[in-house]
């Protein structure tokens, strides 16, 4: 059991709530996941910054790390915030290498984890409540068009920081998960065979890197959730965040449990019903509704007309055929 | 924090435990008090394993396992419900004014569980001599693995009906999707469609206003048999 959640705004004069939304929807399912908490938030930016959150749970020469950043590019900020940095970089004249970075912070300060990267995305996770994180990093406060939680009951590895979800593999991207994937260390291989390094032995993980790959591929969004679909096995349902929509998707047998909240306002979603009564604006003629077996739901922050797929469809994609052949 | 109203009891869930809600249900169950459970607030758990005659009503949407576990009682909701309502019922009376999650009357031994509205996925699984009955559609997998009882269902089926079935039958007003192993429709005989009118006229539903079908086990893979690994 895990618990998930997520909000999107139908209206810019709500993104102010975002931080109390999502506290108020993701506190409930502590329930189904007593270890950890995190969110992953889409607050506003001006459009040629993108912020960078690192995490270290030792000791580091963060001045060290801030000299080879205003080598690269222009730093506007350099915060403390909890035991990491929250930096917001001007990418106008000079964009930030994400590979070049990446290998940098690998090379020279293996202790640093990448939390989030992008325009719009901010990722805060940590061990424990969800009023914990909310406080530390004064989470109520934040404003954003759309946002997802996470609250972990471990199945698949440690508890820690870095094995508590939101997960992300690129830019702007993040995903919760309630769920297993069955097929995991097969999907890793593949994964790690195109190159694609793993951070934590989280099973969750392979679902985001899985994304990128695909969206890496040329597949649109829709497409690349209907491939993982037929590629990925397992127990699922996870929500998938992006710099302007949300995505909701539910395994082929609806084992794990998903609710949506709609209204002219706002749409909600959350592991279950109670979560939406304890939202500070709830509206009791609310649209309830549950997405069906092997269902894709996508939201977007500019179009906030809803697209639904169904998911009997043969598989496109050679990776179906690849774990096959090599099994 | 009760306040008494002649042969009912209000009981506001609002600053009890589940298990202090359950707890006092159970004592006016042995006193055969009826009961109106107020601001339920979708709060799994209610009203569980309670074993003797009580009537109770619940004003609102409840959580999961609704009524599980019991034997005797009467129950109605007025609102949805989670996953596994009436999960493992005994007997007894168990009504939904509203829609249902997952799994509604999971392995229930005997009563009768309705669901005036549509139900999730594997609706009645592993149904043990129960009757569900489900107004609108049942969602993906229903009626997987049943045993032994009863479902009728006005709307839809979704996929995968009645797979792995073994006895019991099941009534489907609407569309199948798709049958899963195993499982073989029958022809309707008259005792089929007097079943159903008497059992939905409660609902003030005439059974022939519905195109029902019914389904039963084909009792192909009862025995296992390698050549058959194909039709699982």
């Amino acid at each position: 059991m895990c618990g998930i959640a997520g909000i999107i705004y139908r209206q810019p004069e709500l993104y102010k709530n975002l931080g109390i939304d999502l506290l108020q929807l993701i506190q409930p399912l502590e329930t189904r996941g007593p270890d950890s908490c995190g969110v992953g938030i889409y607050s506003n930016s001006v459009s040629h910054n993108v912020k960078i959150l690192l995490f270290a749970t030792e000791q580091v020469a963060w001045e060290e790390v801030k000299k080879w950043l205003q080598n690269q590019v222009q730093v506007i900020k350099f915060d403390v915030i909890g035991s990491g940095r929250r930096i917001i970089i001007d990418t106008t004249n000079q964009a930030l290498d994400l590979a070049e970075f990446k290998h940098h912070l690998a090379t020279h300060f293996p202790q640093i984890h990448l939390m989030s990267i992008g325009h719009l995305l901010e990722i805060y996770k940590e061990v424990g409540t969800a009023e914990n994180l909310f406080q530390k990093y004064q989470l109520k406060d934040f404003s954003g068009s759309h946002g997802i939680g996470h609250t972990r009951m471990a199945t698949e590895s440690v508890v820690d920081t870095y094995h508590s979800h939101p997960f992300t593999s690129a830019p702007d991207l993040c995903l919760v998960h309630n769920g297993q994937i069955s097929n995991y260390y097969k999907l890793r291989f593949f994964l790690e065979k195109k190159s694609i390094e793993f951070e934590t032995n989280n099973d969750s993980e392979a679902i985001a890197h899985y994304i990128r790959y695909q969206l890496l591929q040329g597949f649109s969004l829709e497409q690349a959730l209907q491939n993982l679909l037929n590629d990925i096995d397992g127990t699922y349902t996870f929500l998938v965040a992006t710099s302007d929509k949300i995505a909701l998707v539910r395994d082929k047998f609806a084992a794990k449990p998903a609710v949506i909240y709609e209204t002219p306002e706002m749409i909600a979603i959350a592991s279950e019903y109670r979560c939406f009564l304890s939202l500070p604006h709830y509206n009791p003629n609310a649209k309830i509704s549950e997405p069906d077996a092997g269902e894709i739901k996508i939201w977007s922050t500019n179009n906030t007309q809803q697209r639904t797929f169904s998911n009997q469809r043969d598989s496109v994609l050679t990776l179906g055929s690849w774990l096959i052949a090599n099994s | 924090m009760h306040q008494t109203i002649p042969q009912q009891i209000v009981i506001d869930c609002t600053n009890l435990t589940t298990r202090e809600i359950n707890q006092k249900l159970k004592a006016l169950a042995s006193e055969g008090i009826s009961t109106k459970l107020l601001n339920p607030a979708g709060r799994h758990n209610l009203a569980v394993g309670i074993t003797q005659n009580i009537i109770i009503s619940i004003a609102g949407p409840v959580g999961y396992y609704c009524g599980g576990l019991s034997d005797n009682i009467n129950i109605e909701v007025f609102g949805d419900c989670g996953w596994s309502v009436g999960e493992n019922l005994m007997s007894g009376n168990i009504t939904i004014h509203g829609n249902a999650s997952a799994n509604a009357a999971a392995s229930a031994h005997g009563g009768k569980i309705c669901i005036l509205g549509n139900a999730g996925p594997r609706a009645g699984i592993s149904l043990k001599g129960a009757t569900l009955i489900v107004s609108g559609n049942v969602g993906y997998g229903s009626a997987f693995m049943m045993q032994q009882g009863c479902m009728i269902v006005c709307g839809d089926a979704g996929a995968n009906l009645a797979d792995s079935i073994y006895e019991g039958a099941i009534f489907v007003g609407g569309e199948i999707n798709s049958l899963g192993a195993d499982a073989k429709l029958e022809l309707m005989n008259d005792t089929d469609w007097q079943l159903l009118e008497q059992e939905l006229s409660a609902f003030n539903i005439s059974a022939r206003d519905y195109n029902f079908k019914k389904v039963i086990c084909a009792k192909r893979l009862y025995h296992f048999k390698a050549k058959d690994w194909g039709n699982y």
